[in-house]
């Protein structure tokens, strides 16, 4: 067992961890933070996607003990972050999820697109969501959703 | 339809979102109970072997558990009534035998997953490894080996559909068409993988489990079958479930061992599917084999069909409808929604050394599809003329509806030729055909394909007892409830899994009682709080369930009628139910205050009317035989005809489902279902080597369609209400994963008319491409 | 699948990974960005005993400017260069090769040194500093050491790193300002691996000309003849000189689509440059 501390969604958060446990399951398993899924494990999906340092991370390949001192945002966070708000409310206007599975690992990923101005052409988006697969939607009201979300909040 | 914008035809906003928007939706894997142990099996890395000893280290004694550690759990069989259906025992976990790479042989458990791999790859298991039979086409008979040693063959079913005379056809044919189609094998492949939590409940005397389902109820006749346990001693909750599209529609080795392990060790055990598993042992899906002539005149008019389909189902039936349907729903579905008199299909059902194959997004219709509208473009090329003439000149025309393909299917109603027009307006086929004059830059080719079907949706009994099958799904239930205060449950027994029906069956039910649908609820996927029903699949749950809603809500608005006239003191007659109240000549009362009487002042119900407000029904549509959704795909694409990629540039459809109860979600499921279908179209397969080997296992190498190479989906709308459902609405959930591997193949097609290479099987890879092209121009040389 | 059981260390300096290394006798992995590493002890194909974490080390992601060279710590992120955050000295290759490589939540953690001490053949980093002709610094118990990547990868996850070094850093000579690059990946799928990579380099300032094959059945394939063609400009004979350079790598047993992909993909990379 290996020493953590961790800030996760502003709080800081001192555990024992196996060296092997990905960031992943220490966030569903240990912390409760479920909201964060996993499709794959092996980082192509998208589905786990959280902020590690405020840039978006496969949280299934990261290994718990090597985020130590690090802070790591989930879709539990972002309480008063006007981009999440922007993008949740226009993901509900837009039908923009359906089984809901990948919708927080696209959400971390809208958000960073936005923030990054890479959200501004349908191509940009499509481009910059093609690390977050959805089995649902078809993506077209994903694009949608996060086209307009970034029209509404275009600085961040 | 509705005043408020609530009812049915109302996009009405989905109430699920919020929760899945601030994560905190419930997947079986975000349950947590104390003291859970997590489960991993022992699978089989070999595709037919004899099992000849299990190894069990001393820290695995008591962790471990083989078929003979759990002696009650009998064998999966699926019954078929079908003539002459073979059917397997299956044990759910192996006995003497292996017979496909991932069969489950032990299921270890320990503190945490990767403790339970731990334990997993310690024990060891002698294998004597014997030849697998893999080639469909060839071993389906005739082979030295069999996957199930006491068939005489390798065959569950095999049955000749037919009509008409097509031996006449075949003479009087101008033009003879003959091709051979072929289907990858594939995965569904929903983004959240099973999994399977199980526990005791000593209050209730249950066991629990909590599964990603689409079919809690029927999973529970299962287990208390296979476990022998009363139905009342078993409760399957399908929670939130990360999407099914078909393969979690079975029953899985998984659950019944889970149930059986809860049962032994008094704790709750856990098992979470990953995606190497999930590829590797959820249904397989698709894999079908074609040989198919057309029969037509010098005008393109199709005579006859004549087809051979062979599926690959794998090594055993998933319950309950085994694999007998599959090969039956494609030769049902090969003539597609044509006029065509003449018609013969053998089809073969083959046990192989594989992952047991399922129903998957449109099951047999991807297939059937993909054969009659390639075939029909062919027709077209052979008699100079364009694809989409042959295709409007054979289809059924609305006056000839209701009609009766030669495959058996009863068209209820609609205009197909309409939406063939529509499609071709949506991706403007003339634009198309100068920029193919033009030439692009660099150097790609154009093509712009086609594909019409007709989609059986929410088809019953009859058509279930045609198929042999011994469970029917053909009705769904809801108990709609009224509590004290006016609020309403509806409990019903489908289970949506992304579909959006918490919110579309609350807007039926606001429809008929004219309540708001933010102050209904719908409960699904809980044996324990809803009546029996079978899930959702089949493309039914709207019909079906949405059906039974509106009977429940009608018997409650009745009810709601009766006791409000009364307190009213007018007739019935005089009262309506809307906008929350009964309201008669002289005033209005509220269905809370209705609700109050009904329960806590019973003491002012109208003579003969008891307590309570709470109403069951059923409901099946007027027809067995199924409501009949339909729609034209159109895709365009560029090819580079020498790197061999194909792009998907533009993407249509032009479909009528009838009544669309909300319209958005509609949009939803057809865009879900074509990228599905341009998944199967383009990207998705799992081959298998000459041993039985699968050779892909993670989602580096099985792509599924990213949001980077979709095309926005543009759709047009029909709207022929069928007279059979109510409301005029037919399912349409798996309709567009139906059409795009033919619109795609056909766009192809187009694209490399100038070559004349056709490329007849899924999915359109780079490799497939290439060959196809140097195929042509080495038959373009030799000619 | 779940990881197997691993021990995990964070040395404070270079010296000590090695140290550790050392002692470990080929137990022990370092993990940078563990973007392959950790999916493979997910996918339960790798099980080192101990992992030695040098993701922080502020050598390892130091970089430093020459007059005519950046030099790259191993562990600078392919989002950095992506982003441009890091000095370029390739004239907008390396972000453009950098941007192309997996997903954005991969490179925000992935590393150049990662990268090139796996050497997948499908990688993007073994070709395109193969083409820049850059050089690969390793340190062990005995110093450092200094290759050049055509030397440093010698075949499919085969490089000349020994079981006791650690990738330090990357030195890639900076382009002239007039030299041009072609860079072209193909793949079905955005951001999967390659099914064909190739880079061409052209800097007549320096008097360097390199055209590189990726997704080559082994190290990144040098194009020799075409790298002279291409020097010279010789538009209309690179197709054969492509072609001769494969015959000539009949070792890397490409089959016919392959091969045909390599020369397409040859081809409209050196059209970029030549243009």
């Amino acid at each position: 067992m290996t020493a953590v501390r961790l800030n996760i969604n502003g709080k800081v958060i001192a555990d024992d961890v196996p060296p092997r446990l990905s960031l992943a399951d220490f966030l569903r398993e240990r912390r409760n933070l479920t909201g964060t899924h996993l499709g794959c494990e092996h980082g192509v999906c998208g589905a786990c996607t959280v902020l590690v340092d405020g840039e978006p991370a496969r949280s299934c390949l990261m290994l718990a003990v090597a985020c130590d001192e690090r802070d790591v945002a989930t879709i539990e966070g972002f309480a008063a972050d006007r981009v999440i708000e922007a993008l949740r409310r226009n993901f509900h206007q837009h039908h923009a999820l359906q089984c809901g599975f990948c919708t927080p690992g696209m959400l971390v990923t809208a958000r960073d697109l936005i923030l990054r101005g890479k959200a501004s052409s349908e191509r940009e988006i499509r481009e910059g969501l093609a690390g977050n697969i959805c089995r649902c939607t078809g993506y077209t009201n994903i694009v949608t959703a996060i086209a307009e979300a970034a029209k509404e909040t275009p600085h961040g | 339809m509705a005043d408020e914008g609530y009812g049915v035809g109302a996009s009405l906003l989905r109430r699920e979102d919020d929760r899945h928007l601030h994560g905190r939706g419930q997947f079986v894997s975000d349950i947590k109970l104390p003291g859970t142990m997590d489960v991993a099996f022992l699978r089989s890395p070999h595709a037919h072997a004899r099992i000849r000893s299990i190894s069990v280290p001393p820290e695995g004694r008591g962790r471990v558990f083989t078929a003979a550690d759990l002696p009650r759990v009998k064998p999966i069989r699926v019954t078929s009534h079908s003539t002459g259906a073979k059917s397997p025992p299956w044990p759910p976990l192996a006995t003497d035998k292996v017979r496909y790479v991932g069969e489950a042989i032990a299921a270890c458990i320990a503190p945490s997953r990767g403790e339970a791999e731990d334990l997993a790859n310690a024990v060891s298991v002698e294998f004597e490894v014997l030849e697998a039979v893999v080639d469909a086409a060839r071993d389906m008979r005739g082979s030295r080996h069999t996957v199930h040693e006491h068939w005489a063959d390798n065959l569950y079913i095999e049955h000749v559909l037919q009509g008409g005379d097509i031996d006449a056809a075949a003479r009087a044919a101008e033009i003879v068409v003959t091709r051979e189609f072929r289907m990858q094998r594939q995965s569904g492949a929903p983004l959240e993988c099973r999994g399977v939590l199980a526990y005791r409940d000593h209050r209730l005397d249950e066991v629990v489990l909590y599964a990603s389902t689409q079919t809690p109820h029927t999973v529970r006749v299962a287990l208390a079958e296979i476990l022998d346990l009363e139905e009342r001693c078993i409760r399957v909750v399908a929670p939130d479930v990360g999407g099914g599209f078909g393969p979690k529609a079975r029953l899985y080795p998984e659950e019944i061992i889970l149930a059986a392990l809860a049962l032994e060790l008094d704790h709750p055990v856990r098992w979470i599917e990953d995606r190497s598993e999930h590829l590797l042992t959820a249904a397989h899906t698709r894999d079908h084999h074609y040989k198919v002539t057309a029969y037509a005149d010098g005008r393109g008019g199709i005579l006859g069909v004549d087809a051979e389909i062979v599926v690959d189902a794998g090594a055993y039936g998933l319950w309950p409808q085994g694999p007998y349907h599959e090969a039956g729903m494609v030769a049902r579905a090969l003539p597609g929604p044509y006029t065509i008199p003449n018609y013969r299909a053998k089809h073969y059902t083959v046990a192989t050394n594989k992952t047991p194959l399922g129903p998957y997004r449109g099951v047999g219709r991807p297939g059937a599809c993909f054969v009659i509208e390639r075939l029909i473009d062919e027709v077209a090329r052979a008699v100079g003329r364009e694809p989409n003439e042959v295709r409007v000149m054979n289809l059924a025309r609305p006056e000839q509806m209701p009609f009766t393909t030669i495959g058996g299917m009863r068209l209820d109603g609609g205009n197909y030729a309409e939406s063939v027009r529509l499609c071709a307006e949506l991706l403007n086929i003339p634009a198309i055909r100068v920029r193919q004059q033009r030439g692009e830059p660099d150097g790609r080719m154009i093509g712009i394909g086609f594909a019409t079907f007709a989609e059986q949706t929410a088809h019953g009994a009859a058509e279930f007892a045609a198929r042999g099958a011994s469970i029917i799904p053909g009705f769904e239930s809801c108990t709609a409830r009224i509590l004290t205060d006016g609020s309403i449950v509806l409990m019903v027994g489908i289970q949506s899994h992304g579909q959006g029906l918490e919110t579309a069956l609350s807007q039926v039910a606001a429809e008929e009682l004219g309540i708001n649908p933010a102050r209904i609820s719908v409960r699904h996927g809980d044996t324990e709080s809803t009546a029996f029903g079978f899930g959702t699949f089949a493309s039914r749950s709207m019909v079906m369930s949405g059906g039974a809603v509106a009977r429940a809500s009608r018997m409650l608005r009745d009810k709601l009628c009766r006791i409000g006239a009364h307190l009213l003191q007018c007739d019935i007659a005089e009262v309506r139910c809307a906008d929350g109240v009964v309201s008669g000549p002289q005033g209005s009362v509220s269905i809370g205050e209705i609700a109050k009487v009904a329960h806590l002042r019973m003491d002012g119900l109208p003579p003969g009317v008891d307590p309570l407000l709470d109403a069951t029904a059923t409901y099946e549509p007027a027809i067995g035989t199924g409501v009949y959704s339909y729609a034209t795909h159109g895709a365009v694409v560029a090819v580079d005809p020498e790197t061999g990629f194909v792009e998907l540039i533009d993407f249509a459809v032009a479909e009528d489902c009838g009544t669309m109860v909300n319209p958005m979600l509609v949009e939803g499921q057809i865009r879900g279902g074509v990228v599905q279908g341009i998944g199967t179209a383009l990207y998705e397969e799992i081959p298998y080597d000459e041993t039985g080997q699968p050779l892909v296992g993670t989602l580096a190498d099985y792509l599924m369609p990213g949001a980077a190479e979709m095309p926005a989906i543009k759709i047009g709308h029909l709207h022929t209400p069928t007279p059979h459902t109510e409301y005029g609405m037919k399912g349409m959930g798996e309709g567009g994963a139906v059409a795009p591997p033919a619109a795609i193949a056909n766009a192809v097609r187009d694209a490399l008319a100038a070559i004349g290479a056709e490329i007849n099987e899924t999915p359109i890879s780079p490799r497939r491409v290439l060959a196809a092209i140097k195929r042509a121009r080495e038959a373009a040389a030799k000619a | 699948m779940k990881a197997p059981v691993v021990e995990y260390i964070r040395p404070g300096s270079v010296t000590e990974a090695i140290d550790l290394l050392a002692q470990a006798r080929g137990e022990a992995r370092v993990i940078a960005g563990g973007q392959s590493l950790v999916a493979m002890m997910n996918l339960r194909v790798a099980s080192p005993g101990l992992l030695i974490d040098i993701a922080r080390l502020p050598e390892l992601t130091a970089v430093s400017e020459e007059p005519d060279a950046v030099t790259l710590g191993a562990c600078v992120t392919h989002a950095a260069i992506e982003d441009g955050k890091v000095a370029d000295p390739s004239c907008g290759l390396m972000p453009r090769a950098a941007a192309s490589l997996a997903y954005r939540a991969i490179r925000t953690r992935g590393t150049i040194g990662g990268s090139l001490a796996l050497s997948d053949p499908a990688a993007e980093w073994p070709a395109v500093l193969t083409a820049l002709d850059a050089e690969v610094t390793l340190c062990g118990p005995s110093g450092w050491r200094t290759l050049k990547c055509t030397e440093f990868v010698t075949g499919i996850f085969e490089t000349k790193l020994a079981s006791d070094e650690v990738i330090a850093s990357v030195r890639v000579p900076k382009l002239s300002a007039d030299a041009r690059w072609g860079y072209l990946k193909l793949c079905r799928k955005s951001g999967e691996f390659a099914s064909a990579l190739a880079v061409v380099v052209t800097d007549r300032g320096r008097g360097f000309s390199r055209v590189v094959l990726g997704v080559a059945n082994g190290a990144p394939l040098v194009l020799e003849e075409a790298s002279r063609v291409v020097a010279e400009a010789r538009g209309d004979e690179v197709g054969g000189a492509v072609a001769g350079d494969l015959d000539r790598a009949a070792d890397r047993l490409f089959d016919e689509f392959q091969r045909n992909l390599h020369i397409v993909t040859a081809m409209r990379t050196v059209q970029q440059v030549l243009q």
